[in-house]
C-alpha cells in the first residue's frame, strides 16, 4: 500500500506549484489556472485524509469543493473578460485598482 | 507493488504538468498541460479509491472547466510579450523564500513518522452509490446550495462579460489616463 | 421657618424668558420678545412683592426656604471635610430688600429698554441676556449657601461682560466687556479663596451655619499671623471678591468701561444691582467680618478712599456716562463705608436709595443720549430744560437725592452712614487707630462735596445756558417716548419719597422702619448713638456741604461754563491734567500689570502654542502618520500577487512559530549543584501527569551526554570529576516537526 503521507505530499507540491503561479505570472488566466491547481491540491489532501480514516464524508466535501471551483472558474473568467474589454489589459500586475 | 508504481507516475505526471502550466508562455499550451494535470490527478484518486471523485474530476475540470479556459483564452487571443516582471521582485522572493519554509517543514512533517497502515476499504466505498447516498442525505442542503451558487455563478459571469454599454465605453477610454496622470 | 414659599419660581422667571428669548427670540418678533422679557421680570417681581408681604406678616425672624430643584447638588467627602449641599434658596428680610429692589428697578429697566433699543438688530438677544441677569441676580441674592450665591455672582459676571460687549462689532466694546470680565475674575478669585477658608476653619458654607455660635467659635481661632483668625483672611479674601464685583480700591476700573454697554444696562447692573452685590454679600456675612476689627476698618478705609477718588475724577468727566459711572464708583465706596463701619441698615437703605436715584440718573441720561442722537459730552450740550421736561424734572430730584438735600433720600441714607463712620471706633482696642473713624468721616463728607458739586456740574451743563452742541442735532432733539418716561417718573418719586422708609430718630422717635425691618436679619446690629446735638451738628454740616457744592457748580457752570472755569483749569493745570486723566491709574495698571501679563503670554503662545503643540505635538504627529503612511502605502499597493506573498509569508510565520514553541519553551532548564553532584531539570518537566512528546538531551560539557527517550522525565544528574567550570548543554528535540532548542549554561564546579 501507499502510504498516505505520499499522497499528502503530493498535494503539498502541487499547492507549493499553484502558489508560485499565482505570485509570479502576470498573465491573468495562468494565474486563475494556478489557483485551480491549488483547489485540487487541497481536494487531493481531502481525499488523502479520507482515505486514510475511510470516511467517504470527505468525498462529498470534495465534490462540492469542485463544484465551488466551477463557479469560482466561470467567475473569475467572466470578470478577465470584463477587465480585458475595459482596459485592454489582462497583466495582473498592471490593474492595481484595488489601492484605491 | 504496481499500485506503487502508478502513483509515482501519476505523481510525476502531475507535478510535470503543473509545472508546464505556469512555465508556459502559450496560454493554449498551458492550458493543455494543465488538462494533463487533471487527468493524472483523476488516476491519482482512483488510487485512494475515489472512483467517483475521479469520474467528476475528469468531467467537470478536464472537461468543462477546461473548455470554458481554452474558449476565454481564444477570445483573448493574446500573446504575452513579458511573462515574467521584474516588478516586485524583491516581495516575490521573499514570498518563495516563505513558501520553501513551509514545504521543507511540511516535508519534516511527513516524512519523520512512521506511515500509517492503510486498510483496504469496503467493496463500494468512494463509488458512486457510496457518495451518491451522502450527497442526497447528509449533504443534502450543501448539494441545493451549490446549485443555487452554480446558477448565480453563471448569470454573473454573463453579467459581466456581456459587451460593455456605450456610456461604459467612454469611461473606460479615460480610465487610462488617470492611471498615467497618478 | 415657617411654611414654603414657591420661592424657586422667583429666579425662574426670568431664566426662563432668557432661554425662551435666546433660543427663539429672533423668530418671535419684537413685540412677542419685548412681552416675554417684561413679563418674566414683572412676575418675578409680583412674586418678590408677594413673599415680602408673606414675610412681613409672619415672626421678625422668619425666613422662607426653598431651593432651586430637589436632592442633592454637591456631595463630597474625604474622610475629614464634607460637604453637603442642595441647592438651597433662603428668603430672609435682607435678601427680600434685595429682591425688591431687582426685581422692581428690573422692571423698570426693562419698560424703559423696549423704547430705547427700538431700533437695536438684536432685540431678542438683548432682552435675553437683561433676564439671564436678573435670574442670576435672584439666585445672588437668594442664596442659602456660599456656593449658591457664587453661581449667581459668576452668573451675573458672565451678563455683565455679555451686555457691556452687547455692540461687539465695535473692537472698544468688546474689549471693555473683557476688561470687566477679567477683572472680577480676580475679585472672584479672592471670593473662592475666602469660602475655601471658611469651608476648611468651620466644615459648612451655609449662611444660616455660619451665624451660629460654633461656627463663628470655629473662625475666631487663630491663624499664621499674632492676632488673626480664620475669620479676618476669610473676610479680608472676601472683600477681595466684593471689590472686585463692587468697583472698589484697586479693581475699580472696569466700571468707567462698562459704560461702552447700553445705557438701560448700566442702570441695572452697573448701577443698582450687580455692583451692589459686595455690599450685600458683606450684610449678608456680617457675623464672620465683625469678628475681627481690623477687617470691617479695612472694609471701611477702602470704602472711604474709594469714595474720595472716584469722587474727585468725577469732577473732570466730559461724557455723562462717565460722570455718572465715578459717582457710581463713589457711591458704592458710601455703601462699603457703612457695611464697613458696622452701620449694615445704613449700608443697605443706601444700597436701595442709590438703586433708585442712580438707576433714575442712568434712564435720564439715555434719555438726553436719545435726544440727542447718542451725544456724549456734556460740554457739546446746553439748554436743554425746555426740549426735555420730563428728563430734566426728574434728573433734578435725582440730582438732590444723590447731592444730600433734605427731604430726598440720599439725604437719609448718606446722613446715617457718615454718622456712624463719625463714630466708628472701637475704645477698648488698644492698637486700633482711634482717629480712622474721624478720618473716613472727613473723607466722606469732602466726597459728599464733590458729589453735590459733579452732579450739579453736569446738570447745569445739559440743562442750563445755551446749546452748545451742532445745531441741527439741538434741532432734532425731542422728549423721549412714554415707555422711557414712566420709568423716569416711577423712580423720580422712589428716589424722593424713598428716604422717609429711613427717618432717623431725632425726628421721630418710630418712623425708622428700614432699621426695624432689617434688624432681625442682621442679627444683633451695632446700633451707634450718637447725642442729639451732636447728631444735628453733622446733619447740618452735611447739608452745609451739600449745598456748598450745588452753589459752587451753579456759579461756574449755571449759565454754560464760566470764564472762571477754565482760568482755573489752567491754574491748576497739573492736577486737572492728573485728574482729567483718572490719575493716569489705568495707564498704572496698564504698566504694572497688563503689559507684563502680555509678555508671560506672548511667551507662552510663541513657545508652547506655537512650538510645543502646534508644532511639535500636532503637526509633529501629523508628520509620524504621515511618514508611517508613505511606508504601509508601499504594502497597500494594490498588486494581488504580492498580498498573496503575505498571506503566504503569514502562514509560514504561524508554521515556524507552531513548529518550534513547544522545543523552545521546554529547553531551558534550572541546575541544582551540591558539590560536585549536579542535577539539571529542564522546563519540560512533567505538567500534572503528562510528559510532553519531546526527547532530550543533556550534554554535561566533560563529554558525558545523557540522552533521554520520548516522553520521558527530563532530569538527569551527573557526578564531576574534579573543579572547574563545566557548560552544561539541554537540546529538546520535538519529533513531530523535526525541530529542536538548545540551551547551556557555565556553571561552577567545586568539590571540597
Amino acid at each position: 500500500m501507499i502510504p498516505v503521507s505520499h499522497f499528502l505530499a503530493l498535494g503539498a507540491v502541487l499547492f507549493a506549484i499553484g502558489v508560485l503561479g499565482v505570485v509570479i505570472r502576470r498573465n491573468a488566466i495562468i494565474v486563475l489556472m494556478s489557483i485551480e491547481l491549488m483547489l485540487n491540491a487541497a481536494n487531493l489532501t481531502l481525499l488523502a485524509f479520507g482515505r486514510a480514516r475511510h470516511d467517504a464524508h470527505f468525498h462529498a466535501l470534495a465534490f462540492l469543493v469542485i463544484a465551488v471551483a466551477a463557479a469560482e472558474a466561470a467567475v473569475g473568467l467572466a470578470i478577465v473578460v470584463g477587465i480585458f474589454r475595459n482596459r485592454h489589459a489582462a497583466n495582473l500586475d498592471e490593474l492595481t485598482l484595488m489601492k484605491r | 507493488m504496481s499500485n506503487q508504481i502508478a502513483f509515482w507516475c501519476c505523481a510525476v505526471l502531475v507535478v510535470i504538468g503543473a509545472l508546464l502550466t505556469i512555465t508556459r508562455r502559450n496560454t493554449i499550451s498551458a492550458v493543455m498541460a494543465l488538462v494533463l494535470t487533471f487527468f493524472a490527478l483523476a488516476a491519482v484518486y482512483t488510487l485512494l479509491s475515489a472512483h467517483f471523485l475521479a469520474v467528476v474530476q475528469v468531467l467537470v475540470y478536464a472537461g468543462a472547466i477546461m473548455t470554458l479556459f481554452v474558449f476565454v483564452v481564444m477570445v483573448l487571443n493574446r500573446e504575452e510579450q513579458e511573462p515574467w516582471a521584474l516588478r516586485g521582485i524583491v516581495t516575490k522572493a521573499v514570498g518563495l523564500g516563505a513558501l520553501g519554509y513551509l514545504m521543507m517543514r511540511m516535508a519534516g512533517f511527513l516524512f519523520t513518522r512512521t506511515a500509517a497502515r492503510l486498510e483496504a476499504p469496503p467493496a463500494d466505498w468512494g463509488g458512486v452509490h457510496n457518495v451518491g447516498e451522502l450527497l442526497f442525505t447528509d449533504y443534502l442542503f450543501p448539494f441545493e446550495a451549490i446549485s443555487l451558487t452554480l446558477l448565480v455563478a453563471v448569470i454573473g459571469a454573463v453579467v459581466v462579460a456581456r459587451m460593455p454599454h456605450p456610456h461604459a465605453q467612454q469611461a473606460a477610454n479615460s480610465a487610462p489616463e488617470q492611471e498615467h496622470a497618478e | 421657618m415657617i411654611d414654603q414659599f414657591p420661592l424657586h419660581w422667583i429666579p425662574l422667571f426670568p431664566l426662563l424668558g432668557a432661554a425662551i428669548n435666546l433660543l427663539i427670540g429672533r423668530r418671535l418678533g419684537r413685540t412677542l420678545a419685548a412681552l416675554i422679557g417684561c413679563g418674566a421680570v414683572a412676575a418675578a417681581m409680583l412674586l418678590g412683592w408677594e413673599a415680602t408681604w408673606q414675610l412681613g406678616h409672619a415672626a421678625p425672624s422668619a425666613t422662607f426656604t426653598g431651593a432651586l430643584f430637589r436632592g442633592t447638588w454637591i456631595h463630597a467627602s474625604d474622610g475629614n471635610y464634607s460637604l453637603h449641599l442642595n441647592a438651597g434658596l433662603m428668603l430672609d428680610r435682607l435678601s427680600a430688600v434685595m429682591v425688591l429692589v431687582i426685581t422692581s428697578v428690573g422692571f423698570l429697566i426693562h419698560l424703559y429698554s423696549i423704547a430705547y433699543m427700538e431700533a437695536d438688530a438684536h432685540f431678542s438677544r438683548y432682552f435675553g441676556y437683561l433676564n439671564l441677569f436678573t435670574g442670576a441676580m435672584l439666585i445672588l441674592v437668594l442664596g442659602d449657601s456660599l456656593p449658591v450665591t457664587f453661581i449667581g455672582w459668576e452668573g451675573v459676571g458672565l451678563c455683565s461682560y455679555l451686555l457691556i460687549g452687547f455692540w461687539f462689532d465695535k473692537e472698544q466694546n468688546a474689549s471693555a466687556g473683557r476688561k470687566a470680565f477679567i477683572v472680577n475674575r480676580i475679585g472672584d478669585f479672592g471670593f473662592v479663596l475666602g469660602m475655601l477658608l471658611i469651608f476648611a476653619a468651620t466644615s459648612t458654607l451655609q449662611y444660616s451655619d455660619l451665624s451660629s455660635a460654633p461656627a463663628l467659635a470655629q473662625l475666631r481661632r487663630p491663624l499664621a499671623i499674632p492676632g488673626a483668625s480664620y475669620a479676618t483672611f476669610a473676610a479680608l479674601l472676601l472683600f477681595i471678591g466684593a471689590t472686585g464685583k463692587s468697583a472698589q480700591l484697586p479693581l475699580y476700573v472696569w466700571l468707567p468701561d462698562a459704560m461702552a454697554g447700553p445705557t438701560p444696562v448700566s442702570a441695572l447692573i452697573h448701577a443698582a444691582t450687580m455692583v451692589t452685590a459686595g455690599v450685600y454679600m458683606v450684610a449678608r456675612l456680617h457675623g464672620v467680618i465683625e469678628i475681627d476689627p481690623f477687617a470691617s476698618g479695612v472694609i471701611a478705609s477702602v470704602g472711604a478712599a474709594t469714595a474720595l477718588l472716584a469722587a474727585t475724577i468725577g469732577v473732570a468727566q466730559k461724557p455723562i456716562k462717565k460722570i455718572l459711572a465715578y459717582s457710581t464708583v463713589s457711591q458704592l465706596g458710601f455703601m462699603f463705608i457703612g457695611v464697613g463701619t458696622r452701620a449694615y441698615t445704613a449700608g443697605m437703605f443706601h444700597l436701595v436709595t442709590h438703586a433708585l436715584f442712580k438707576a433714575g440718573l442712568f434712564l435720564g441720561a439715555g434719555s438726553i443720549m436719545h435726544a440727542l442722537g447718542g451725544l456724549e459730552d456734556v460740554t457739546q450740550m446746553g439748554g436743554l430744560k425746555r426740549k426735555l421736561p420730563i428728563t430734566r424734572w426728574t434728573f433734578l430730584i435725582y440730582c438732590l437725592a444723590i447731592a444730600g438735600i433734605f427731604p430726598f433720600s440720599g439725604f437719609f441714607s448718606k446722613d446715617a452712614i457718615l454718622a456712624s463712620a463719625f463714630g466708628f471706633d472701637f475704645p477698648e482696642l488698644a492698637i486700633w487707630p482711634h482717629w480712622l473713624g474721624h478720618a473716613i468721616y472727613a473723607a466722606g463728607v469732602t466726597a459728599a462735596l464733590l458729589t453735590a458739586f459733579y452732579m450739579f456740574r453736569a446738570y447745569f451743563l445739559v440743562f442750563g445756558g445755551e446749546f452748545r452742541g451742532p445745531p441741527e442735532v439741538h434741532a432734532h432733539a425731542h422728549e423721549s417716548p412714554t415707555a422711557m418716561t414712566i420709568p423716569l417718573v416711577v423712580l423720580a418719586v422712589g428716589a424722593a419719597g424713598a428716604g422717609l422708609l429711613g427717618v432717623p430718630e431725632i425726628f421721630h422717635p418710630e418712623m425708622n422702619h428700614f432699621e426695624e425691618w432689617l434688624s432681625p436679619a442682621l442679627f444683633a446690629p451695632t446700633l451707634l448713638h450718637h447725642s442729639a446735638a451732636l447728631e444735628w451738628g453733622l446733619m447740618g454740616l452735611a447739608t452745609a456741604v451739600a449745598l456748598v457744592g450745588i452753589s459752587l457748580a451753579w456759579w461756574l457752570y449755571g449759565r454754560g461754563p464760566a470764564p472762571a472755569v477754565a482760568t482755573l483749569a489752567a491754574r491748576l493745570r497739573p492736577l486737572h491734567r492728573l485728574v482729567e486723566n483718572r490719575y493716569y491709574l489705568d495707564e498704572v495698571y496698564d504698566l504694572l500689570i497688563v503689559r507684563p501679563l502680555r509678555a508671560v503670554a506672548y511667551v507662552f503662545w510663541k513657545v508652547i502654542d506655537a512650538l510645543l503643540i502646534d508644532l511639535v505635538l500636532v503637526r509633529g504627529l501629523a508628520l509620524v502618520v504621515d511618514l508611517f503612511g508613505r511606508m504601509i502605502r508601499y504594502v497597500q499597493n494594490g498588486d494581488a500577487q504580492r498580498y498573496v506573498v503575505g498571506v503566504v509569508l503569514g502562514i509560514a510565520v504561524f508554521a515556524g512559530l507552531g513548529a518550534n514553541w513547544v522545543a523552545w519553551r521546554a529547553a531551558p532548564f534550572e541546575v541544582e549543584m551540591h558539590g560536585a553532584e549536579v542535577t539539571v531539570r529542564a522546563h519540560g518537566a512533567p505538567v500534572g501527569a503528562e510528559t510532553r512528546p519531546l526527547k532530550y538531551q543533556f550534554d554535561f560539557g566533560d563529554g558525558t551526554i545523557v540522552k533521554l527517550p520520548e516522553r520521558a522525565v527530563p532530569i538527569a544528574s551527573h557526578h564531576y570529576q574534579g573543579n572547574g567550570t563545566r557548560r552544561i548543554t539541554v537540546t529538546a528535540y520535538d519529533p513531530r516537526w523535526g525541530t529542536h532548542s538548545r540551551e547551556s549554561r557555565l556553571v561552577e564546579v567545586r568539590t571540597r
